[in-house]
């Protein structure tokens, strides 16, 4: 791999302008993939993925490049090419790079890469005859596999150095329901920051198999979701969508640094109902948002976003920082080194509240009751969102009623936190995988069951 | 890599047939904010994925490392993928097509000629004449993007391929803002042309979009009569694509499923595929898998006459793959074909109705297994053939097939989006609301 004093040639060719800050960051990432459909293994697929970024910024100004190559000369190329957007003389910063520090909070106990093709496969068999055997009517199964071991390095021009290990696995069911009369699919996706101990230690794979044909057979027999505004029962784990895309998005650095996002300017101000506190943490060990370092380097940490309904702290990453003249919360994340770090989140949360899932319903006389979430996008700029519900019910007098299908939400976040009015005891993560500026990466998701007062429902079964 | 010493190592190991994909290129980046150069990438990147097919399975792997001392990892990667592998399918290394037919201007190198720094300033300008357009801008950032990729494909069969195409696209991101509400918009042009690139149009497009929503309120939930403008149907055209793809079909998931020389939307709908589209990056005279590329009308006035094919559907099938194997199956340059009324004549043939000129969520909302929508959809009402206000936060719900079959008009203003899919504004009897 890439030495120590190659790095610190690359940083001083990066330095050579009138640039005040350079980073290079290293990428070896292998990963292993098997898709099984048909009750078929249809795919098994290694990838080796390297590559070097290096990031050069002057203030909040920065340029990035990219390559595959392992060549010093191609690296300090690359570093001096970047180096020519900043005109001016070098400021003379002295590249010194300390003990290189490695990340190890994250336990894993059997590495993917350790295991064979086999085992893996196996996990595919085993949830392909789980997921059929839960009913008749599920006719068809897709399910993915995949794990893989991202090493990165991180080096800058301020003596950080460090190494870290992210290892991610995860298995995707996906069932599919079929009558004469309509297909309904179904879907569960667990996964963690793991080896492969995740499959047997941590879940369970027949059950969550099992999982994914229960919400494919529901919705075969959910009628059309009704529209109009109503009051809104969102389930905890998955639902916790909701505050990602309405409210987690819109308090990144990326958004509100720029003045692009309705929270811009509300620190210390209430934007939430004061049973809210919200939470972003990195730290979690082994969920599938955490890793021991963000991706510039620093430690990652846990944030109290929003405390009983007031704005506490945005995520920002170290760049942003300078800009809001605030201070960084090592939020700094990326999809791979084709991609430069910005503010992104971990795994966020609505923290728990007092009352029971049973009080919430019996306090609802008419509204929907969203069990399992898909997924959904907001605009930053104006708070509107939408996203599909997974699996639903009608609330009737107090009761779960009927299952119904087809449901969109869509809303503002900024007044959909403000209508939260009831919020469960029963906090659970999911997870998911988040795309924004800087690439694709994972994310959880998570609540405990909330009400919201009213969103707009929007579905294909009329208004009542 | 020597791909001829990878080749003959993987005979030795008992790999029946081989093939590279090799996929090679440049990128470069810049965007603008607030009068000064914000971002600016620059990369140089390589893919090399390699198949093989062992004990008539088919392996894979894929490497961004690239040399000699990688090929016995290449080998044993696709002899262990190969043998856990217990789909019957037949596989398939291609000896290639007889012609190919020749696509011009795909590269154009008088796109990277123009020198940075006259993009650069390019940018800066545009960001001045979005805010130039109109008061209620707010907030402007200006993008230009250009890439460049390189293609080779060769086999153990003697297939030797090569393609290489660049594309450049400037865009806006505009907020709007009238003091109450606040409204966004992106405006783009994608070319290999520098000429194209028309900015005083850009900046027009992308300020009236973003202020012409401002004040939007959800309509009353019913109901309506729906022109869907060229950018907001070609959004949900996308994420319906599987079921022209015969892979849905042959695993049941497409509801097209036996349905072909049936009528499967109204007689003024036709699709098209077309690899030879210049400008575009997705085309091309091969596909991924080495097959030729053909124009063909998917849907013509309104009849299904196909699906879109690779090598292992098209034998499954018994018929010849549509040079459409791009990974998986995936069209080219995909659009319904446009027609001859301008879009304000549609808008005056409106008595009570809504303008769609955005929909938002179609990666979720729209379920391409049952054809069933409900999405967040912004737009302007209709009185009268007159607009009468702006209208945000509301859903629109349907089912795809059932809209197709519902077009009363297609419009003369075809769109494509960033990835090649296109449609012209289309005039559909009704779509549920729901609002306030």
């Amino acid at each position: 791999m890439l030495g120590k004093k190659l790095i610190t040639k690359v940083l001083e060719a990066a330095l050579t302008t009138n640039a005040d800050f350079a980073e290079v960051f290293i990428e070896d990432k292998f990963q292993t993939s098997a898709s099984m459909l048909s009750s078929k293994v249809e795919s098994v697929n290694n990838a080796k993925v390297f590559g070097v970024g290096v990031r050069i910024a002057r203030g909040y100004h920065t340029v990035y490049g990219y390559t595959n190559s392992q060549e010093e000369a191609d690296l300090v190329k690359l570093a001096s090419d970047l180096a020519q957007s900043f005109q001016g003389e070098s400021r003379g910063i002295k590249v010194v790079l300390g003990e290189m520090k490695i990340g190890t909070v994250h336990e894993i106990k059997r590495y993917p890469h350790e295991v064979t093709i086999e085992e893996k496969i196996d996990l595919l068999k085993r949830s392909d005859v789980a997921a059929r055997a839960y009913d008749e009517e599920i006719k068809q199964v897709a399910v993915r596999y995949q794990d893989y071991v991202q090493k990165v390095w991180i080096a800058n021009s301020k003596g950080t150095y460090v190494q870290d290990t992210r290892v991610r696995t995860r298995l995707a069911i996906n069932s599919v329901a079929m009558n004469d009369v309509t297909k309904q699919s179904g879907f569960n996706g667990p996964g963690g920051h793991y080896g492969f101990e995740f499959y047997k230690d941590i879940i369970n794979v027949e059950e969550a198999a099992k999982e994914a044909s229960r919400v494919a057979k529901t919705n075969l027999h959910a009628a059309e979701c009704p529209s109009g505004k109503m009051p809104v029962v969102i389930d905890n784990g998955f639902g916790g969508v909701i505050f990602h895309e309405a409210c987690g998005h819109s308090l990144e650095a990326t958004s509100v640094a720029k003045g692009a996002s309705v929270f811009t300017g509300k620190k210390g101000t209430k934007i939430a109902s004061t049973l809210v506190t919200a939470i972003d943490d990195g730290t979690i060990p082994n969920a599938w948002g955490s890793a021991e370092y963000d991706d510039e380097g620093n430690k990652q940490l846990r944030r109290v976003l929003i405390k009983d309904g007031i704005l506490n702290s945005y995520m920002i990453d170290d760049l942003n920082a300078i800009r809001m003249k605030d201070e960084s919360t090592h939020s700094g994340r990326r999809e791979s080194y084709q991609y430069a770090p910005t503010s992104r989140m971990t795994n966020t949360y609505i923290d728990n509240g007092e009352s029971t899932f049973d009080e919430i319903i019996a306090a609802t006389k008419y509204g929907l009751y969203a069990k399992k979430m898909g997924g959904g996008s907001v605009e930053p700029a104006s708070g509107d969102f939408n996203f599909a519900v997974g699996e639903g019910y009608m609330i009737r007098d107090g009761k779960i009623a009927e299952a119904v299908r087809g449901a969109t939400l869509v809303g503002s976040g900024s007044e959909a936190l403000l209508k939260v009015d009831m919020v469960g005891n029963n906090l659970l993560t999911a997870q998911g995988m988040c795309g924004s500026q800087s690439g694709s990466i994972p994310t959880d998701v998570g609540q405990p069951t909330i009400r919201v007062s009213e969103i707009t429902v929007g579905g294909r079964g009329g208004t009542n | 890599m020597n791909f001829d010493l990878l080749f003959s190592k993987a005979k030795e190991a008992g790999i029946e047939d081989i093939q590279v994909y090799m996929s090679s290129g440049t990128q470069f980046d810049i965007e603008v904010f607030n009068g000064e150069l914000e971002k600016y990438t620059i990369a140089d990147t390589a893919t090399l994925e390699v198949k093989g097919i062992y004990d008539s399975k088919m392996g894979t792997v894929s490497t961004e490392v690239i040399n000699d001392e990688i090929i016995d990892f290449v080998i044993d990667s696709i002899v262990a993928s190969a043998n856990a592998i217990d789909s019957e399918d037949e596989v398939f290394i291609y000896e290639g097509d007889k012609e190919y037919r020749e696509v011009t201007g795909l590269l154009n190198p008088e796109l990277e000629a123009v020198e940075a720094a006259v993009k650069i300033a390019d940018t800066l300008a545009l960001e001045q004449k979005v805010k130039a357009m109109d008061d209620r801008v707010k907030m402007v950032q200006t993008f230009y993007s250009q890439s460049r990729q390189k293609v080779i494909i060769k086999n153990s069969k003697g297939l030797n391929l090569e393609k290489e195409s660049n594309n450049g696209l400037f865009g806006v991101y505009v907020i709007a803002s009238d003091g109450k509400d606040q409204r966004t918009a992106i405006e783009y042009i994608q070319s290999n042309e520098y000429a194209d690139f028309d900015f005083d149009l850009i900046a027009k497009l992308g300020a009236e979009k973003a202020t012409a929503l401002l004040g939007a309120l959800p309509c009353e939930s019913g109901e309506y009569e729906i022109l869907l403008k060229n950018d907001a149907s070609s959004s949900l055209l996308g994420p319906h694509l599987s079921m022209f793809s015969a892979e849905a079909v042959q695993k049941d998931v497409s509801l097209l499923k036996g349905k072909v020389g049936e009528q499967i939307g109204s007689e003024l709908i036709t699709i098209v595929d077309d690899p030879f589209m210049l400008k575009s990056t997705r085309s091309g005279s091969f596909d991924d898998e080495g097959v030729a590329t053909k124009y063909k009308e998917i849907v013509k006035d309104g009849k299904l006459t196909g699906f879109l094919h690779n090598l292992k559907t098209a034998k499954k099938a018994n018929t010849t793959s549509t040079g459409n194997g791009f990974g998986r199956i995936a069209p080219t340059n995909f659009y319904v074909k446009p027609g001859a009324l301008p879009f304000d004549d549609a808008v005056k043939s409106m008595k009570k109705g809504l303008v769609i000129t955005s929909l938002q969520g179609t990666h979720s909302g729209a379920n391409p297994i049952s054809g069933d929508f409900s999405l967040q959809a912004s737009g302007f009402l209709v009185k009268d053939g007159v607009i009468e206000r702006p209208v945000a936060l509301i859903t629109v719900a349907g089912n795809y097939l059932d809209l197709l079959h519902d077009v009363e008009a297609v419009c003369d203003d075809l769109k494509f989006g960033f990835s090649f899919i296109g449609s012209p504004s289309l005039k559909i009897k009704k779509l549920i609301v729901s609002g306030k």
